[in-house]
């Protein structure tokens, strides 16, 4: 209160203002922002102690903190299991297929879709595109083995009755990576386009206007003026994503490969060892144990990502 | 506009999106094992000298009944408590439980000031389900059903979930029970010296895993006296698959590798296995040598081969569908029970029901489409061949108190009263008298002709304190059949000889859950034929990843455990 200083045209300036002056300034923003504020202490931040649950022999009855300390003892499974690097790198370059293809062809469907004329055609297909992004993974489980089973499946039902071979991809472990994707595209397009339509949609009249004026064609429109628009959205969605990179769909492998020991090889990711070698043993600590592992190298990619990003364009990182 | 209509659409999405987090879980069909027939043990629950044993327990027990009420009037039972009993099967939705219950809380608050419910543990994930339920630690429970062998019964006692019984608290608060259960089984129960279960130790049945196959076709194809031996079953199927062709012979699903192969060593080597160590049972001694502790999956190679080999010829013959190992909707039980498969590997208590003309099994059925004349119901039991059997361990069921429980003693009042008087332990595991089930002119259970199965039956699935003073046989199953192979089953029997074995396994757990992993892995290709490469470098590579994963370490550690305990 005491150094208030008055600008000419009668504003507190920012920079004096007490912190308390801030909030009551921003009061309205702020009151907004409070659901999220209060969703990410609750679920994000309260419980970062439990952290320690990773370090510790836990028991029951002493709860988190009074059991006992045995410091680095629940990473050695992950380390003795010998597949600790296969694992990984099947996580992460599963994951770097999701976002670069996933994005890719996310963007590409939003400008398909922005330049649809047919309004009903428009937002058939739209929904059409979003429709999988709700389905239970366990049924789009079901769906793909009634598509791909060798005995009865739908696909091979369909190969016999035109005098070919049958077709058994639950035993060929090669194909799964190309299937996989192709599930995870068709699964998340529609969600991820709609992402890149609303940028889209936010992109200025007057530019795309002007550009009209000056003659430029469809192509042009969307190489000139589209796609330089939404690169701080890709960017941004990039970011977050790779967050993420060390964190496997488990729903997705777990309920598409199942329990197939003869598929593993390509499409074991982190998350599914783990629940099948610690679902016999019941061990929260060794899975919190995995999970720290996955969070620790999660903000290790976007720490380093961000800085990249920084580096070349330091309007679109992230901090 | 159109951007308010895709900000909203966006918003909707996000909340959907974080709603859907939560509700995507796994199709998860784990191995449902024993609990899975056990759903039926209750509904037919049988023993061995109902009959005998009817007549004159019907006295003690109500003497025994008289007993702890005196007891148990010096106890302050003026609270009335809920005591919430959980268990392991589907929560039934047909109103019949509920009402046995209301009929039994009134006895047991007019006998203990307490009402009994039960919370249900069900099947899909049932055991994460469980864990986690215990692991709350919020005294949602109070009477734990559990099991060494397939409830984690020892790591949650380890964990600190249940409660140490001392003998006074038994003795005051379950004197019947307490008497009933002898020093050396409370011995069996004990971990560090503390009492943590009570186990099922007066109820006759049998786990031990086989195939239940039709007699009558493997009378056609000429095995006029069954199938004894793995090679019969081989000839079975051949068989099978030749003369019926619609009929897929068996219609496993991917979880079977472990029970199969534990099945073939046990016919071919008298080993016998310690419960609780990992799925796979891959530790243990041999019946002439118990406490020389080893792993036939590292030193049977030869027999391991064999097997391979045989599998793959079953692979070859068309024994399972192409795409076992992806396979989870399989109903082959049921299918057996209506004649559309030819095999249902299980336990002994499972094929007691297939083999019997119960109301599901509709080949037995004159009046169903699936009626066929002939049909009969064998059993060939994995070890026969080598006389290698091992009674069942008396902690397969067992109920244990949570350490949360707000209302331990009244708990375990409950419990005694619900193992041991006549009226309670009829209540809970019949249902009412007249309604889901009635006595016949010989003395046998029936189910009265009103009964429907849909709107009548009753589901307490009590699997942890049955007791064969107070059972009364089914009149629905072929005793004949059952009788007779319990005694064979009696003749060369051994008992469970590492009952009071608790590994201690904190050092080993990460070898261990690594080695279950590689066991079920290459198992699972093993056991269904899908390996490629010959049957001796599948093998080969197998045992080497065993080695690598430290097998032998692990082996070493219980050989310096047993030793510790039993020389």
């Amino acid at each position: 209160m005491e150094s208030k200083s008055v600008t000419k045209k009668g504003k507190v300036q920012t920079s004096q203002m007490t912190f308390g002056q801030k909030i009551w300034r921003n009061r309205t923003l702020l009151f907004m922002c409070l659901p999220a504020i209060v969703f990410f202490i609750a679920f994000s931040y309260a419980p970062l102690p439990g952290i320690w649950v990773a370090f510790v022999k836990y028991n029951y009855r002493d709860g988190i903190f009074g059991s006992k300390f045995v410091g680095m003892q629940n990473f050695e499974f992950l380390a003795q299991s010998g597949k600790l690097l296969q694992l990984t790198k099947n996580t992460i370059l599963y994951n770097l297929a999701f976002i670069i293809l996933g994005n890719l062809v996310a963007v590409v469907m939003a400008i398909l879709l922005n330049e649809m004329q047919s309004k009903i055609f428009k937002k058939v297909s739209q929904t059409m595109m979003f429709l999988p992004y709700f389905i239970s993974q366990v049924l789009v489980g079901l769906l793909v083995f009634n598509l791909l089973n060798y005995d009865t499946g739908f696909v091979n039902t369909i190969l016999v009755k035109l005098g070919m071979e049958p077709w058994g991809p639950y035993s060929d472990k090669g194909v799964w990576p190309v299937l996989l994707v192709i599930i995870h595209l068709w699964q998340t397009t529609g969600y991820n386009s709609v992402v890149y339509f609303a940028s889209i949609c936010g992109i200025d009249e007057e530019i795309v206007e002007a550009a009209r004026v000056d003659g430029a064609n469809g192509w042009q429109k969307i190489w000139y003026i589209i796609l330089p628009s939404l690169k701080p959205t890709v960017v941004i969605l990039l970011l977050f994503a790779l967050g993420g990179i060390v964190k496997g769909n488990f729903g997705l492998f777990y309920n598409v490969v199942g329990t197939n020991p003869l598929l593993y090889d390509t499409t074991d990711i982190i998350e599914t060892y783990v629940y099948r070698a610690t679902m016999t043993d019941f061990n929260f600590s060794t899975a919190s144990a995995v999970g720290l592992y996955q969070s620790i190298i999660g903000f290790l990619m976007v720490m380093i990502t961000n800085f990249i990003v920084k580096k070349i364009e330091p309007d679109y990182s992230l901090f | 506009m159109k951007k308010k209509i895709v900000a909203s659409l966006l918003s909707v999405m996000m909340v959907a999106s974080l709603v859907a987090c939560g509700g995507s879980s796994s199709g998860d069909t784990t191995e449902t094992d024993t609990a899975e027939t056990a759903t039926e043990e209750t509904a037919e629950a049988e023993t061995e000298e109902a009959e005998t044993a009817e007549a004159d327990t019907t006295e003690e027990a109500e003497e025994g009944a008289e007993e702890s009420s005196e007891t148990a009037s010096d106890i302050d039972t003026s609270e009335h408590v809920v005591i919430t009993y959980m268990t392991t099967g589907g929560k039934p939705t047909n109103g019949a439980t509920e009402e046995m219950l209301d009929e039994l809380n009134a006895i047991l608050t007019e006998k203990v000031n307490a009402e009994l419910q039960i919370y249900y543990i069900d099947w899909t994930n049932y055991l994460s389900v469980y864990n986690l339920t215990l692991a709350q630690m919020d005294g949602t429970v109070d009477l734990v059903g559990t099991a060494t062998d397939w409830l984690d019964a020892w790591p949650n006692a380890k964990n600190g979930a249940f409660l140490e019984l001392s003998e006074d608290m038994l003795k005051t608060y379950c004197p019947q029970t307490y008497e009933s259960v002898s020093q050396e089984h409370w011995d069996l129960c004990k971990y560090n010296g503390e009492i943590y279960l009570i186990p099922e130790d007066n109820y006759a049945q049998w786990t031990n895993h086989g195939f239940s196959y039709r007699l009558d076709w493997a009378k056609e194809a000429g095995l006029e006296n069954g199938v004894h031996s793995w090679e019969d079953m081989t000839t079975y199927f051949k068989y099978v698959k030749e003369a019926y062709p619609d009929i897929i012979p068996w219609d496993s699903d991917g979880t079977q590798y472990a029970t199969m192969v534990g099945g073939w060593i046990s016919s071919h080597s008298n080993y016998v296995s310690i419960d609780g160590l990992n799925s796979g049972a891959m530790w243990g001694g041999t019946k002439d040598d118990l406490y020389t502790i080893y792993s036939p999956y590292v030193t049977d190679t030869d027999s391991l081969v064999e097997f391979a080999k045989l599998m793959k010829e079953w692979d070859e013959i068309g024994v399972w569908k192409t795409d076992v190992l992806n396979n989870t909707a399989s109903t082959n039980r049921d299918d057996f029970r209506i004649g559309k498969v030819a095999a249902e590997q299980h336990h002994t208590q499972t094929w007691t029901d297939l083999c019997s003309p119960t109301a599901s099994n509709l080949i037995y059925d004159e009046s169903s489409e699936y009626y066929d004349e002939d049909a009969e119901t064998g059993f060939f039991y994995f070890g026969e061949e080598m006389d290698n059997l091992v009674a069942l361990s008396i902690t397969h069921g067992a109920m244990a108190v949570s350490a949360a429980s707000e209302n331990p003693e009244r708990a375990l009042m409950v419990y005694d009263l619900i193992r041991n008087d006549e009226e309670c332990y009829k209540l809970f595991n019949y249902g009412i008298q007249g309604k889901q089930w009635d006595v016949d002119d010989s003395g046998l259970r029936v189910t009265p002709e009103t009964y429907n199965s849909e709107t009548d039956a009753i589901t307490t699935n009590f699997w942890w304190g049955r007791n064969d003073d107070l059972e009364i046989r089914s009149a629905e199953l072929n005793w004949d059949a059952i009788d007779s192979l319990y005694a064979d089953y009696d003749k060369i029997k051994i008992d469970y000889p590492y009952g009071q074995f608790i590994p201690e396994v904190d050092e080993i757990q990460a070898y261990i859950d690594n080695i279950t992993e590689i066991h079920t892995n290459y198992m699972k290709q093993i056991a269904f034929g899908k390996y490629s490469g010959t049957a001796e470098e599948i093998v080969a590579e197998y045992q080497q990843a065993l080695k690598d994963a430290g097998i032998d370490t692990v082996t070493a550690a219980l050989q310096e455990q047993i030793d510790a305990l039993y020389k």
